[in-house]
């Protein structure tokens, strides 16, 4: 077995002394520190994500997940010398709707996201709407993905595009909308780019608008 | 005894607490607590005969809370009980508590295990999202059914063509326009008294809930308000206001607590004993007479998957058998309205609730989340099959047998359940009844059912 397939079976049974060993061998031996991000790290949190799809394991094992190849990936970055954003596949602003406070669903895609390499800046829940322009505005981020529980609540995404479109800067990010009581024809009759309805799904459609961006 | 405003004093005590840690923490004592107490779930008997397993799922759930405490999110504190507080709390907890006035006064005692008292049966659309020009027939749909206790209605989105935004004044005119239409009703359907037992869902910030909260609008002394802990094991002083002002006022206080399956918690085990924990959040926090349950399958957003069926069951053998309490279980359905598919969850629902001491709150179907689709034959279905699994006697042995038939019979169909008929669809809304195909659909469904051992000539006696 490859040092990166046991990288990513380390990240799959969340064993965290094994990755840190696994990832110092791999800086003292010169290997390739982005194939064994994109191999082992990546791959192994993708595989976390298919467990939890199947609810194989559950948050408290993707937190986890999570923490130990952030850890992992703490020890390659001083031979990775590229900013996160350069060996990431975008830079995502994540946040759920104001007037809704519950945020678990948006936790979870967050933190598969990460393990797919994407920086994401997380506003946290009951997110005015202004704060998700005024933020997208001084982070300058390739995508803005926003979440509702509660239908409530899910009437204030709208007015966030509505705002970009009204700045002129709706031409300039990529939406994605997700959460339990959205439907994929209401992503698109808002006029989101993107609607993920589990967060696997989440990660797939930010890698496609990431796709489209650089065409 | 810790006071309400105990309660409050203690939200501004103690360290600041990270959330992430409280979060991890819930996860990594409920797997303490599962193991401590030998908590095991048993796919082969969704609805388990063993008292000892309720008993050590009640006293794993009470040292868990004890363990946890509550989150307060404003503050970032965490407030913690002793273990004799929490049983202080529950010992002066009400066990019967009393809907409406008028013609329709409803009594709600606390349900046991196997209790052959029918369960009391809160009809409600459960805030499933209608056009503003349907809202008031299908409250209809629910407050003129024979078996409907009490009700409460659906919500909508756009108020005269304007978004319902939260916090917007538009909000506060919904709200208001809510508890109007919600009685205007009960009216229509013959029932002028009907206890509304969450008179709001449109809103959800308390200013709005209070604006609307006036007889003049139609809320009756005797009708109830929900409050929802939010998840898992928290609480923030929006919610917290609501509670400070029904205190002063004559309604009903509900608590709802949904923890996700998969979720902070973690499996059926754990996500059980979390279930139970959030009763003493409600009777802290929101000061609840009466609960209500709704755990939800994290990835499915139903609670018929098999797990989700043992954890209604085991839960509510717990809280039956250990508490005074006044409990109700919500159905949540995978499939939607007019579908062979929701009958079967509904009534595999209903018997493992109505056995294992809940009263039924039902229904949410084609997993709330499809606008119009929604309306009292759901909840019909599920109250018939308890009243007859009560009154009937049915043993949770029993109830496990027809729970796993009706499991075969859709259980590996949840992950693409139809979404079923629209209101529209499936009611004759000139006359507001269940169009001939939806009654017809239920009759063969009974049938198969009579065949399982439900005998549905005891629904109505």
């Amino acid at each position: 077995m490859d040092i990166f397939e046991r990288v990513y079976m380390a990240i799959v049974s969340r064993d965290r002394d094994e990755t840190v060993a696994l990832a110092k061998e791999i800086v003292e031996k010169g290997i390739d520190p982005v194939q064994a991000i994109e191999k082992g790290f990546k791959r192994g949190m993708e595989k976390i994500g298919d467990l939890f799809a199947d609810l194989e394991i559950f948050i408290p094992d993707m937190i986890t997940a999570a923490d130990i190849m952030n850890e992992g990936i703490d020890i390659l970055r001083p031979v990775l010398k590229l900013e996160s954003d350069e060996m990431g596949t975008g830079k995502i602003l994540l946040g759920t709707i104001q007037g809704d406070v519950h945020e678990i669903g948006k936790n979870i895609v967050k933190v598969l996201l990460e393990g797919a390499g994407f920086e994401v800046i997380d506003l946290g829940r009951d997110v005015n709407v202004l704060t998700f322009i005024d933020r997208y505005q001084e982070l300058k981020p390739d995508i803005i993905g926003i979440s509702a529980l509660m239908t409530t609540t899910m009437v204030n995404i709208p007015r966030v595009i509505e705002n970009l479109k009204t700045m002129s800067l709706r031409e300039r990010v990529k939406i994605m909308v997700g959460g339990a009581p959205v439907l994929p024809e209401w992503a698109e009759e808002i006029g989101a780019d993107g609607y993920g309805d589990s967060a696997k799904e989440a990660v797939q459609v930010a890698k496609r608008l990431m796709l489209e961006l650089r065409r | 005894m810790v006071d309400y405003w105990e309660f409050i004093r203690r939200t501004e005590k103690g360290e600041i607490v990270d959330e992430k840690d409280f979060d991890r923490k819930i996860g990594t004592v409920a797997a303490e607590m599962v193991n401590k107490y030998g908590i095991r779930y048993t796919p082969e008997d969704p609805v388990p005969s063993d008292d000892s397993l309720a008993d050590r799922v009640f006293e794993a759930s009470l040292e868990l809370f004890t363990r946890l405490g509550i989150f307060v999110m404003d503050t970032r504190k965490v407030v913690y009980f002793s273990k004799e507080e929490a049983v202080e709390a529950l010992s002066s907890a009400p066990s019967t508590i009393t809907y409406g006035s008028g013609n329709e006064v409803v009594h709600v005692p606390h349900r046991t295990v196997e209790d052959s008292r029918a369960p009391v049966v809160f009809f409600s659309a459960v805030g499933t999202p209608v056009e503003e020009e349907d809202f008031v027939k299908v409250c209809m749909s629910y407050a003129q059914e024979p078996l409907a206790d009490t009700y409460s209605g659906p919500l909508i989105t756009k108020y005269r063509g304007m978004p319902v935004t939260s916090g917007s004044p538009v909000e506060v005119e919904a709200g208001i326009w809510n508890v109007i239409k919600l009685r205007e009703a009960a009216r229509f359907a013959g029932r002028p008294d009907i206890p509304i037992h969450n008179f709001m869902s449109i809103a959800e910030r308390t200013d709005a809930t209070i604006a609307a909260a006036r007889p003049e609008f139609g809320v009756q002394r005797g009708d109830g308000l929900f409050t929802a802990a939010i998840a898992e094991m928290k609480v923030d002083f929006e919610r917290l206001k609501r509670i400070a002002f029904l205190l002063h006022t004559p309604y009903v206080i509900g608590g709802l607590y949904g923890p996700l399956m998969g979720g902070y918690a973690g499996g059926p085990e754990a996500t059980a004993l979390i279930l139970v924990a959030h009763f003493f959040l409600g009777l802290f926090a929101f000061r609840a007479e009466r609960h209500n349950a709704f755990p939800i399958n994290i990835n499915q957003v139903c609670n018929t998957t098999r797990e989700m069926l043992w954890l209604v069951s085991v839960s509510g053998q717990a809280l039956a058998r250990n508490t005074p309490l006044v409990s109700a279980s919500n159905a949540f359905m995978a499939a939607g309205p007019c579908t062979q598919m929701v009958m079967y969850e509904l009534a595999a629902h209903s018997l493992a609730s109505t056995v294992s001491g809940w009263h039924l709150n039902p229904a949410a179907v084609a997993r709330n989340r499809y606008p119009g689709h929604a309306s009292g034959m759901e909840a019909r279905i599920h109250a018939e099959v308890g009243h007859v699994t009560a009154r009937a006697g049915i043993c949770r042995k029993d109830a496990s047998k027809i729970v796993n038939a009706l499991l075969d019979k859709y259980e590996k169909k949840i992950v693409n359940a139809p979404v079923g008929k629209s209101f529209r669809e499936c009611y004759d809304t000139e006359t507001v009844k269940p169009r001939g195909e939806y009654v017809r659909l239920w009759e063969d469904v009974r049938k198969e059912l009579k065949n399982l051992g439900l005998d549905f000539k005891l629904v109505y006696m």
